[in-house]
C-alpha cells in the first residue's frame, strides 16, 4: 500500500537547478561539450512508514497517506524523508499533520547530507578516456512524526 | 439444364419404362432422354411410333401435349400387359435396390428411426442390419481407398524415448530455430514463429501487472539469445577506418567512442550504409569491444543485431572491411564433434557414467554406435554444416565471423537485477594442486595454472561480491562490463523457489569505499575481460558440460542430501560476461527506468542458468512485455519504430498484411468503417507521403528562397537522429514559462528565422516524440496525431469533447452495385473498375494525408498504450518536422507542445503533451 507507484521517483526531487551552484570547483567543464545526466540518489530499504516525499505527486495525496499510516495504518510514528527541494514540502506535511491532530502529534527533525552522482557524457564520445563522474552533496531531512508516550 | 441437373435426372429415369416421362425444361430433350435410356422397358413398336398417346405423363404439361384428347378406342392385350409388366418390374426394382447415397434406415419411416443408426447397426430393425453392415464395410473400404494409408506412428512409449524425441524436436526445429530455453517455454508461454525463431510471446498466465512491478520494483527475466551476434577480429585502425564509414557522430556515440573501445562500456550505435549518413539508416545495433590482451596484438569486437537486421548489415560489413574471402568451415574432427558428438571420442562424462553405474543397461550406447548419433541442436542447427560463416580479408587483414546462436544472451530487467545475478551466481572455485598433477583436458585447470590469470579472476571475484552491496541497479554507471568466471549454478540451486531481496547491511568501511569506487568508476579495465571471447574456451565448456542426468547423479551420492556438491567438478565452470543495460536515459522523467543487465553465456549453458535464475524469483516475460519495457522507457525497438530502415520497411508491410487480413475476416456490417472515422490509412503509416505534403505545405507558406528547393527532387523521408538538432527541438518543444526561464541558456529561441534554417536542413525529416495525454483516454497503434486549433486550445483543461464530425463514405454505393452485379449477370461499365474495394477503407491512391480531417494531421504514433509507470495513456511516434515547427510557431507560450491525438476507430480528439527527448 505504501509502496510508491515509481519507486525511481519516490526520493528524488530532482528538479532542483541549482546543481552548477553545489558542484565542486574542482571539475571545470565546458558546457557545450558535456551533457550532464542525474543518477538516482542511493535506494535505502524502506519500512511500511517511511514516506519518501516528492515534487511530482500532488501535496494532498501525500499528506493523506501519512494521516492514513497515522490513523488507520496503526503506526505510532512515521518518518518523512525529503530531499533538495522536497525539503519545504516535507515539513510543509508533517507540521500539517501536527496542526490537524491538535498537538497529539510530536516532531522530532534531523538533517542529513546525501551524496549524489552525476555523469558527464561528452558530446563528441571519442574524447573521454576516463568515464567522467562528478559528486556533489544534496541536503535531506528525515522527520519523526510520533505520538508521545503516555 | 446443369449437369448435376442432368445426372439427377439419369439417375432417375435408370429403371424407368420407355413410356414414363418427366416434364423437362426443354421439350426436345425430354424426347431424347426418353428414347436414350428406355432400357429398362420393351415399349412396343406402336408405341414408339406415338409414345405421346399411351406414354404416362407426370405433372402438368404446358401445351396440353400430355393428355391426348380421344382415348384409344381399343388396346391390344398382349402388348398393353408387357408394358405394364415392364413397369411393375421396374417399380420392383426401385424398391427393393437402393441408390447408392442412400442410408438403409432411410427405408424406415420417421417413427422408427433412431439416433445414431448409421453408426451402430444394432439400432436398426434385425431384418435391415445385413444390409446395413454390407453397407458400412463398403463404405469403409472406399474410404480407406481414398485416403491414403496412414503412417503407422509409433507407439507413444516409443516416441517419448530420448533418442526419438530428440530426433522429433530437430525435425520440428528445421525451419524455426528453437532457443535453447524453448521448451521451458513452450509448457509457459504462447509461441511465435518469428523472424525464423520461435519466441515465447507472453505466458498463458494472467501476468501483465506483476510483470511490470517485477520490472520497476524487483526483476524480470526474458531471453534475447534470438539476437544474433557477429564477430569482427582484426587490427583497431583497420576496423575504426571501416566502421567509421556506417557512423556518424552527429548521431550519437560511435565504434571508436573511447570508453567503449577500452572495452568498458557497451554503446548502442546506429548503422548507416557506406557513406550515406543521414539517409539510408540500416538499424540500431550495440557494439562490445573486447578489452586489449597482452597476448594477442589485434582486437576483437561484438556488434549484437536484431534478426532482420542481420540479412541487411551483414553484406554491408562484408563490403567495408573487403571480406570477400570466404573461409570454408573447418571440417576437422572437432568441428564435427561440436555438430554431432562422435560416439569414439572417449567423452569425460560417459567415463564417468560407466563408472557410477557399471552395471547400467545403455542399450543405445552399445547397439547403436554405427548408426548416426543422435544429438540435440546446439547453435544454429538450420545451417548447413557447410555453410560459410567466417570471412576474411587479406588487403585488411580483418575477420568476419556470424556467431549467431553461438551465445546466449538472458536480459533481466529491473532494480534488483544485480541481487538476483549475486544470489545465483557464485564465482569460480580455484582448482587445487591435485588436479593439475592430472594434466586434465578443461580449461579451467589450465587456465589456473597462470599466475596473472588468478590474479585477474580474484579481482573480478572481488568486484562481483561488491556488488552484491549495492542497493540498485541504477546506481551503476550505464554500460558497464564485467567479465566472470562462475561455477555451474545449478551446484548451487535451492530447494525451493524464493524471491531475492537485496541485502543491504552496513558493511565496513573498506567494502564501503570499494562500493563507492565502483558506483563512481565502474568496473576497472581488466576486469571486463572474459573467457567468453575465446572460441576455444566455449567450445570446450560447451562440449564438457556434465548432463543433468550425472549431476543429478551425483548430487544423490551426496552424503548429507541436499548440500553443495563438493569438490566442484573440474568441469563446471563456465566463462560468462554481464553487461549493464541502463534504463530510461532520455527526458526529464523516469530516468533509469528498467535498467538492468545482461547475462551473456556460451551455448548449451542455457537452461542451466535459467533455472537457477527463475527460482531466484524473477518473473519471466516475452516479445509482449519486450515491446511494453521500450514503450515505458521510451525508446524505439526495431524494426518496429524504424519507418526509414530496410527491416523496418519490410515489417510495416508485413504488419499491414496482417491487420488487412484480420479486418477481412469480419463481415463488412461489423468491420469498423474507418472511411466515417476519417481515418485514412488505419494499417499502415504513409510517412513518405506526409514527409512530402508538409514539405510542399511549407514552402508554399513560408515563401522561402525556393528556386534551390524546387530544383532538388524530392528525396525519401529521414528519420532525425541529429543529437544537436534534437536538442534544439527538445527546447522548442517545452512550453515556456511566465519567468521566461529556459533549462539551457544558449538555445536559440524559437523565431521564424530560426525554423527556417532548421527547416532548410531537415526538410524531409521525420521526428521521434512521446505523447502524454492530458486527460483520459489510451491511445492506440496508429492514431493520429494532429495541431490543435486556436478554438481547441480554449476548451484545454475545460473537460469538454473534441470530436471529428463523421466522414461520408462515398465508396459504400460503389460497392454495392458492384455486388449487384455479380448476380444480374450483366456488366455495368460504371463499378468494374473498383474491383479491389474493400468496404471500410479508403483505396488507393490516399487523398491528402495531412489536410483529411478537421484538424491538420502531423504524424501517427507506432506505439501507444495506457502507461502503468506514468499514470495515463502515453504514445509513441513519429511526426513530421516541418509540421512540427511550423504548430510550435503558431502556438502562444504556455500552450506549446499542445497537440492533439486521436484513435484511428474513434472520433474523439484529446490533448497531449509532445516531448522530444534527447
Amino acid at each position: 500500500m505504501t509502496e510508491p507507484r515509481n519507486p525511481g521517483m519516490s526520493s528524488a526531487p530532482q528538479v532542483n537547478p541549482a546543481h552548477a551552484e553545489s558542484s565542486s570547483p574542482a571539475v571545470e567543464m565546458d558546457p557545450v561539450e558535456y551533457t550532464l545526466r542525474k543518477r538516482l540518489p542511493r535506494k535505502l530499504p524502506k519500512r511500511r512508514n517511511d514516506v519518501y516525499v516528492n515534487m511530482k505527486t500532488d501535496f494532498r495525496a501525500q499528506l493523506a497517506r501519512c494521516q492514513k499510516l497515522l490513523e488507520g495504518g496503526g503506526h505510532r510514528e512515521i518518518c518523512i524523508h525529503g530531499l533538495g527541494l522536497a525539503i519545504n514540502r516535507a515539513i510543509n506535511i508533517a507540521l500539517q499533520l501536527q496542526t490537524s491532530s491538535q498537538g497529539a502529534l510530536q516532531l522530532a527533525a534531523n538533517t542529513s547530507t546525501v551524496e549524489l552522482v552525476d555523469d558527464l557524457e561528452p558530446e563528441d564520445p571519442d574524447e573521454a578516456g576516463e568515464p567522467m563522474t562528478r559528486t556533489r552533496n544534496n541536503s535531506a531531512i528525515h522527520i519523526k512524526v510520533f505520538y508521545p508516550e503516555p | 439444364m446443369s449437369a448435376a441437373k442432368a445426372k439427377m435426372r439419369e439417375k432417375k429415369m435408370r429403371n424407368q419404362p420407355a413410356s414414363v416421362q418427366y416434364p423437362s425444361g426443354v421439350n426436345g430433350e425430354g424426347g431424347s432422354q426418353n428414347r436414350g435410356h428406355g432400357s429398362g422397358g420393351h415399349p412396343s413398336s406402336k408405341e414408339r411410333k406415338k409414345p405421346e398417346d399411351t406414354g404416362w405423363v407426370r405433372g402438368h404439361q404446358r401445351y396440353g401435349g400430355g393428355y391426348s384428347k380421344e382415348m384409344p378406342k381399343y388396346i391390344t392385350g398382349g402388348a398393353f400387359a408387357r408394358a405394364r409388366a415392364a413397369e411393375v418390374k421396374a417399380m420392383l426394382r426401385a424398391v427393393s435396390q437402393t441408390a447408392c447415397s442412400s442410408h438403409v434406415f432411410q427405408a424406415l419411416p420417421k417413427h422408427m428411426r433412431r439416433r445414431a443408426m448409421s453408426h451402430n447397426t444394432k439400432r436398426l430393425p434385425r431384418r435391415l442390419r445385413d444390409v446395413a453392415d454390407r453397407m458400412r464395410e463398403k463404405s469403409l473400404q472406399a474410404g480407406s481407398k481414398k485416403k491414403k494409408e496412414p503412417a503407422k506412428s509409433k507407439s507413444r512409449k516409443a516416441r517419448r524415448r530420448h533418442g526419438n524425441l530428440l530426433l522429433d524436436f530437430n525435425r520440428r526445429q528445421r525451419k524455426n530455430i528453437w532457443l535453447e530455453t524453448h521448451i521451458w517455454h513452450a509448457k509457459r508461454f504462447h509461441m511465435v514463429k518469428k523472424w525464423g525463431y520461435c519466441l515465447g510471446d507472453r505466458p498463458t498466465y494472467k501476468c501483465y501487472r506483476s510483470c511490470y512491478r517485477a520490472m520497476s520494483s524487483h526483476c524480470l527475466l526474458q531471453d534475447l539469445s534470438y539476437y544474433c551476434c557477429i564477430e569482427l577480429k582484426g587490427e583497431e585502425d583497420e576496423l575504426l577506418a571501416a566502421l567509421s564509414q556506417m557512423t556518424s557522430k552527429e548521431a550519437g556515440p560511435t565504434f571508436a567512442a573511447a570508453l567503449c573501445l577500452s572495452g568498458r562500456r557497451q554503446v548502442s550505435v546506429t548503422i548507416y550504409r557506406i557513406g550515406q549518413y543521414p539517409c539510408q539508416p540500416l538499424g540500431p545495433v550495440t557494439v562490445l569491444w573486447r578489452p586489449k590482451t597482452p597476448g594477442i596484438r589485434g582486437r576483437q569486437l561484438w556488434i549484437w543485431a536484431h534478426p532482420t537486421l542481420k540479412q541487411d548489415l551483414l553484406p554491408e560489413l562484408q563490403s567495408v572491411c573487403r571480406c570477400w574471402e570466404a573461409v570454408p568451415p573447418s571440417i576437422d574432427p572437432e568441428v564435427l564433434c561440436g555438430k554431432e558428438k562422435s560416439a569414439p571420442h572417449p567423452k569425460p562424462e560417459n567415463i564417468l557414467e560407466a563408472k557410477l553405474k557399471p552395471g547400467a543397461k545403455r542399450k543405445r550406447s552399445s547397439v547403436d554406435a554405427s548408426e548416426p548419433p543422435v544429438k540435440k541442436i546446439l547453435g544454429d542447427g538450420t545451417r548447413l554444416p557447410g555453410t560459410t560463416v567466417t570471412w576474411k580479408s587479406s588487403s585488411t587483414g580483418i575477420v568476419i565471423n556470424d556467431l549467431t546462436m553461438e551465445i546466449v544472451r538472458y536480459r533481466l530487467i529491473g532494480p534488483q537485477s544485480h541481487s538476483v545475478l549475486t544470489e545465483a551466481l557464485e564465482a569460480a572455485t580455484v582448482c587445487k594442486e591435485v588436479d593439475k598433477s592430472l594434466g586434465s583436458t578443461f580449461w579451467w585447470p589450465q587456465h589456473c595454472s597462470d599466475e596473472s590469470n588468478m590474479l585477474l579472476h580474484q579481482q573480478q571475484a572481488d568486484v562481483f561480491h561488491t556488488l552484491k552491496g549495492i542497493s540498485s541497479t541504477t546506481e551503476l554507471p550505464p554500460g558497464t562490463v564485467l567479465g566472470l568466471t562462475v561455477d555451474d549454478p545449478r551446484l548451487t540451486l535451492p530447494t525451493k523457489k524464493m524471491k531475492v531481496l537485496p541485502c543491504v547491511s552496513q558493511a565496513q568501511e573498506a567494502d564501503e569505499d570499494k562500493r563507492k569506487e565502483l558506483i563512481l568508476r565502474g568496473v576497472p579495465e581488466q576486469c571486463c575481460q572474459s573467457s567468453l571471447w575465446e572460441e576455444s574456451v566455449r567450445d570446450d565448456v560447451t562440449e564438457n558440460k556434465i548432463p543433468e542426468q550425472a549431476l543429478n547423479r551425483m548430487k544423490s551420492e551426496m552424503l548429507v542430501p541436499g548440500s553443495r556438491l563438493s569438490p566442484t567438478p573440474p568441469q563446471g565452470r563456465v566463462p560468462v560476461l554481464l553487461v549493464h543495460q541502463p534504463g530510461k536515459q532520455v527526458g526529464q522523467e523516469m530516468s533509469s527506468w528498467g535498467a538492468g543487465w545482461d547475462l551473456l553465456l556460451p551455448k548449451g549453458w542455457g537452461m542451466a542458468f535459467w533455472i537457477p535464475l527463475v527460482y531466484r524469483g524473477v518473473r519471466v516475460a516475452g516479445l509482449h512485455m519486450g515491446l511494453k519495457h521500450s514503450h515505458s522507457k521510451a525508446a524505439p525497438i526495431f524494426p518496429h519504430d524504424f519507418p526509414d530502415c530496410p527491416a523496418g520497411i519490410r515489417f510495416q508491410e508485413e504488419q499491414e498484411a496482417e491487420f488487412l487480413d484480420k479486418f477481412k475476416r469480419h463481415p463488412p456490417a461489423k468491420r469498423t468503417n474507418y472511411i466515417k472515422h476519417g481515418c485514412l490509412a488505419p494499417f499502415r503509416c504513409p510517412w513518405q507521403q506526409l514527409a512530402e505534403e508538409w514539405e510542399h505545405l511549407t514552402r508554399g507558406g513560408g515563401d522561402e528562397p525556393a528556386e534551390m528547393s524546387v530544383a532538388k527532387p524530392l528525396s525519401l523521408f529521414i528519420v532525425l537522429r541529429n543529437r544537436k538538432s534534437l536538442r534544439l527541438l527538445s527546447g522548442w518543444c517545452r512550453p515556456t514559462t511566465s519567468t521566461g526561464r529556459r533549462l539551457n541558456r544558449e538555445l536559440l529561441p524559437l523565431s521564424q528565422s530560426a525554423v527556417t534554417s532548421f527547416l532548410s536542413a531537415h526538410g524531409m525529416s521525420l521526428v521521434w516524440v512521446r505523447l502524454s495525454l492530458l486527460s483520459k483516454g489510451r491511445p492506440e497503434l496508429h492514431s493520429m496525431v494532429c495541431v490543435p486549433t486556436a478554438e481547441d486550445l480554449k476548451l484545454l483543461g475545460k473537460h469538454q469533447d473534441l470530436q471529428e464530425p463523421p466522414h461520408r463514405d462515398h465508396f459504400k454505393s460503389r460497392i454495392k452495385p458492384q455486388k449487384k452485379s455479380l448476380k444480374s449477370d450483366d456488366p455495368e461499365p460504371r463499378s468494374t473498375p473498383d474491383s479491389d474495394l474493400i468496404f471500410g477503407l479508403w483505396p488507393d491512391p490516399l487523398p491528402s494525408v495531412t489536410s483529411h480531417c478537421s484538424r491538420v494531421t502531423l504524424g501517427w504514433t507506432t506505439q501507444g498504450d495506457f502507461s502503468l509507470c506514468a499514470g495515463h495513456g502515453e504514445a509513441l511516434g513519429f511526426v513530421s518536422v516541418p509540421g512540427l515547427l511550423n504548430t510550435l510557431l503558431k502556438q502562444a507560450g504556455e500552450h506549446r507542445g499542445t497537440l492533439l491525438l486521436r484513435n484511428p476507430g474513434s472520433l474523439h480528439y484529446r490533448f497531449a503533451k509532445v516531448n522530444v527527448e534527447v
